[in-house]
């Protein structure tokens, strides 16, 4: 049996009560398998979610659904270099998920 | 992350975000992490996973939020505290994950040596408490966790 990570939902609850996701652009930092991606990425306009670790993003590439292809685009880059790469003012939402530490 | 590019990436967010948009920063609180065995209804603490470093690094990210709010980069318009919780199948699990977490987070090798025999010590006992349970058993960690919302100024 695998590892669960709040199966309770308490993460995606204080999440939810914390924004309104709906046709929002979003940047996930520090995404990891994309475990907290999933969770809102039903009900934004697109997400760019990255993280340095090439392997967690590969496992999240691999377990993207379908439907989500379009809305998520997963990026194995440290923050520094994708805003480097990045126009000013190009998101709605900004979420750290455990990875300003 | 070291205090310093904390505090750079908050400012890089910053021009990232549009003047409407909202920063979302989720971290754990800087405590020990209860691990705890549930049993029919009843808790049983094993003990408090707590890796120094861990606690620092939580530690640092707060001071760096409220230097950013305190130099008038952000303002804070909400902030909640709520737990999250892990679920091992295992002491098994819960040693292999702890140890994966110590390496990969760890800034040198002094900070994971002095951790691990700490998180193997807890998983022992929480080994030793899981056998010895009647009914199913399980195996949880409690991550006191904070989320803030952070408005762009």
């Amino acid at each position: 049996m695998a590892i669960r990570v709040d199966p309770e939902n308490n993460e995606t609850r204080a999440l939810f009560d914390m924004a309104n996701f709906d046709g929002q652009h979003v940047l996930e930092i520090g995404c990891g398998n994309g475990r907290l991606t999933w969770r809102y990425a039903d009900r934004v306009k697109h997400v760019t979610a990255i993280d340095p670790d090439a392997k967690q993003i590969a496992l999240a590439r691999e377990h993207m659904s379908s439907q989500l292809q379009d809305c998520i685009e997963f990026q194995d880059i440290a923050f520094e270099d994708f805003n480097a790469a990045s126009p000013p003012s190009s998101f709605d939402i900004v979420i750290l998920s455990w990875s300003l530490c | 992350m070291q205090y310093g590019g904390m505090v750079h990436a908050l400012e890089q967010i910053h021009r990232l975000l549009r003047p409407t948009g909202v920063l979302i920063d989720i971290h754990p609180a800087a405590v020990g992490l209860p691990i705890e065995i549930h049993q029919s209804g009843k808790i049983d603490v094993v003990g408090q996973l707590s890796v120094r470093q861990w606690c620092t690094d939580f530690q640092e990210a707060d001071k760096a939020l409220s230097e950013i709010v305190q130099r008038g980069l952000f303002a804070v318009e909400r902030h909640v505290v709520f737990d999250s919780l892990t679920y091992y199948a295992s002491a098994t699990e819960l040693r292999t994950s702890v140890k994966e977490s110590i390496d990969k987070y760890a800034r040198d090798a002094q900070s994971a040596q002095e951790s691990v025999p700490h998180a193997e010590a807890l998983a022992a006992r929480a080994e030793v408490l899981m056998r010895a349970a009647v009914d199913r058993a399980e195996l949880i960690e409690r991550d006191q966790t904070h989320i803030s919302r952070l408005r762009p100024i």
